[in-house]
């Protein structure tokens, strides 16, 4: 489903992509089209881009297309969201130990829209790490 | 000689009065053993032997057979003249179904004949548009149109009556083609075609049937139980056969000529419905002018028949549809539709009518317009709703959060709130101990409460809205005491000097006189605060 969202080409894309937005959430998955794992996320992110759309933005990224995040953001897994507001990485605990990143496939449309919602109002009132509403320690791994 | 003729009533009026259907008594009727009805012939003395079995049958078919009366019922007026002059002649006759021209009279009409003559005329001279000026009613070419659609309806009836006839006949050939070929005039087409022949590989009815038809037709014909018709009998049923295909195509001449004229006189409305059913429906409204001032819910039910449901549902009959049932539009339309579609085809026919009727637009642009409308309409109905678009989240937060506040909020919070006794008995002074319920440390801490030092001698007891609310609220139910007397009072007292005395509880209310330890007419006291 990764054609019915959109891409950013290039790093300046990408910083403008999170400069730019001042009211909404810029969720950015890094990643590659082809992957199995990039594709179960992006049939999640299509199905939701349009619900969420008040709140936040999504964006796709392919890392090798556009390699110039690897390295600062640690970007070697299949598929990696990231949440920035206003210019400002946005933090999650979601119980893994990485507090940086969803780096695992989510499946569940609304598991996904809540743990956005709690991002978008943590970053809201200013919080840079914000705690998401289920803990996905062992749900992730077994 | 009676007892016979009693069986034969009894059998034919047990075969009816068995609620046997339609198909069954006629099919039963040929099968019963030739003895039984040479009895029956020997029994007849004033009519020869085939024209009673004949008789018989007719009269079962018009017993049995309710299509057929009420079709003959309507033809009844066409015919009427000639009974007339056949007075007392007719009731034999139409008893003599052998005879072909006895059940199919109207070929030999003087209006067949005039109105045939008028429309071959009319027709070999082509239209001729001449009559613009004129008002259309007193137009002679108007005129034979609405003859034309009278006539039109009765041969449809007349080519009912002769198929019947013929079924009858060929009955015996060929008891399955009936079942076989419904349409009158391919039946007859056929019968005209197989006549005696038992082999139907020798007969080409190519052209004739559909060629699955012909198979089927041909594969049962091998199988058949019919017997060759004797001569004579065939040669009837071939002149049936005939006259049926004649009028047919006399049929087929009067509507040509019919819808050659629609286009003439109703322009409009025959762009709508088409030309065969505009000439029908102007036919059965009674002229042009007439369809014109007629409401549009009246020219839906034009031609509608009457149907005998037999307790079955009308939601799917077609119940209330006339002529415009046989339209284009109509057929067309999905049957969850029709109706809708009908309705709107009714009012639709009845404007372009009134265009028609003030010739308004010989064109017919008007009704092409209208048709095109009524097109668009019925497609627009079958779209699919406009698909649900998912309806993006609100932002989180978004909104201020509903607060109810203001007096009532106030009023409960003081309602609720928590005492200045209990406030003290809550905190501690620094190194001096709290007394308790039990003393020594035990039981229930007292807090500051009753310390010296607390800075305050006294602690009123506030009286607390909560209570005063509850007591108001015991007041307006009124629980016994609100200045009722007591049960115990009596107005009857026991005086040394008197004897019995009455006296009047209520008056010394406020006495004081005879009041004991338990007060006999007081309330619950109520101090009031100072």
């Amino acid at each position: 489903m990764s054609y019915l969202l959109p891409h950013l080409h290039s790093g300046w894309a990408v910083d403008q992509a999170i400069l730019a937005e001042e009211e909404r959430l810029v969720l950015i998955r890094f990643g590659h089209d082809w992957d199995e794992t990039c594709m179960q996320m992006d049939e999640v992110l299509a199905s939701v881009a349009e619900t969420l759309k008040n709140f936040a933005v999504i964006y796709l990224v392919d890392i090798t297309e556009v390699p110039d995040f690897n390295t600062m953001y640690e970007l070697y897994d299949p598929s990696t969201i990231m949440f920035f507001f206003r210019n400002k990485h946005i933090m999650i605990d979601l119980g893994t130990g990485n507090n940086n990143k969803i780096n695992w496939a989510m499946k569940d449309k609304q598991e996904f829209i809540d743990i956005v919602e709690t991002v978008y109002r943590g970053a809201r009132k200013g919080r840079g790490l914000v705690i998401a509403p289920k803990d996905y320690s062992t749900k992730y791994r077994y | 000689m009676g007892s016979r003729m009693e069986l034969i009533i009894f059998l034919v009026s047990a075969v009816i009065s068995a609620g046997l259907s339609n198909r069954i008594v006629k099919e039963s009727i040929p099968t019963f053993p030739n003895p039984m009805l040479s009895c029956i012939m020997l029994w007849a003395c004033g009519y020869s032997a085939a024209t009673l079995n004949d008789s018989f049958l007719a009269d079962l078919d018009e017993l049995s057979d309710n299509e057929d009366d009420l079709l003959e019922a309507d033809n009844d007026d066409a015919e009427h003249m000639e009974e007339d002059i056949d007075g007392d002649l007719a009731d034999i006759e139409a008893l003599n179904y052998d005879d072909l021209d006895s059940v199919s009279k109207l070929q030999k009409t003087q209006r067949f004949t005039d109105i045939m003559q008028k429309v071959e005329d009319a027709l070999e001279n082509g239209s001729e548009n001449s009559t613009h000026g004129i008002v259309l009613e007193d137009d002679p070419e108007y005129q034979l149109i609405v003859d034309c659609n009278a006539l039109s309806v009765d041969i449809e009836n007349e080519i009912v009556i002769i198929h019947n006839f013929i079924r009858d006949k060929y009955r015996l050939k060929f008891p399955e083609l009936e079942s076989l070929v419904h349409h009158p005039i391919d039946y007859a087409r056929v019968v005209k075609q197989i006549a005696n022949e038992m082999d139907l590989t020798l007969v080409d009815l190519e052209g004739f049937l559909p060629s699955a038809i012909i198979m089927v037709v041909s594969v049962t014909a091998s199988t058949t139980s019919g017997k060759p018709l004797p001569e004579d009998v065939l040669q009837k049923t071939i002149d049936a056969c005939d006259r049926a295909l004649a009028l047919d195509s006399a049929k087929k001449k009067v509507l040509d000529f019919v819808e050659s004229r629609m286009g003439y006189i109703a322009p409009n409305l025959s762009a709508i419905v088409g030309s065969a059913v505009a000439a029908k429906i102007i036919g059965t409204a009674g002229g042009l002018s007439a369809l014109a001032k007629m409401p549009a819910c009246n020219v839906q039910l034009l031609g509608a028949k009457k149907k005998n449901l037999a307790g079955f549902s009308t939601a799917t009959s077609q119940f209330r549809v006339g002529y415009l049932e046989q339209t284009e539009i109509f057929q067309s339309t999905p049957p969850s539709l029709r109706m809708r579609a009908c309705r709107l085809l009714a009012s639709k026919s009845t404007l372009a009518a009134r265009v028609d009727s003030t010739r308004g637009d010989p064109t017919g642009k008007t009704g092409r317009t209208l048709r095109a409308e009524i097109h668009k309409k019925i497609e627009k109905w079958q779209e699919p709703p406009p698909a649900k678009q998912p309806k993006p989240l609100p932002v989180p937060d978004s909104e201020p959060r509903k607060k109810r506040g203001g007096r009532r909020l106030r009023k409960m919070k003081e309602r609720y709130a928590i005492t200045d006794m209990r406030k003290l008995a809550n905190r501690m002074q620094f190194g001096i101990p709290e007394e308790s319920s039990l003393g020594d440390g035990l039981g229930e801490g007292y807090g500051m409460l009753g310390q010296a030092g607390s800075g305050k001698l006294r602690v009123s007891v506030g009286q607390s809205r909560l209570a005063a609310k509850v007591a108001k609220k015991f007041k307006d139910r009124s629980y016994g005491t609100s200045g009722a007397t007591s049960g115990l009072t009596s107005s009857l007292a026991f005086t040394p000097v008197q004897g019995i005395e009455l006296s009047n509880p209520q008056a010394n209310q406020f006495g004081g006189t005879q009041s004991t330890y338990f007060s006999e007419t007081g309330t619950f006291s109520k101090i009031k605060r100072t």
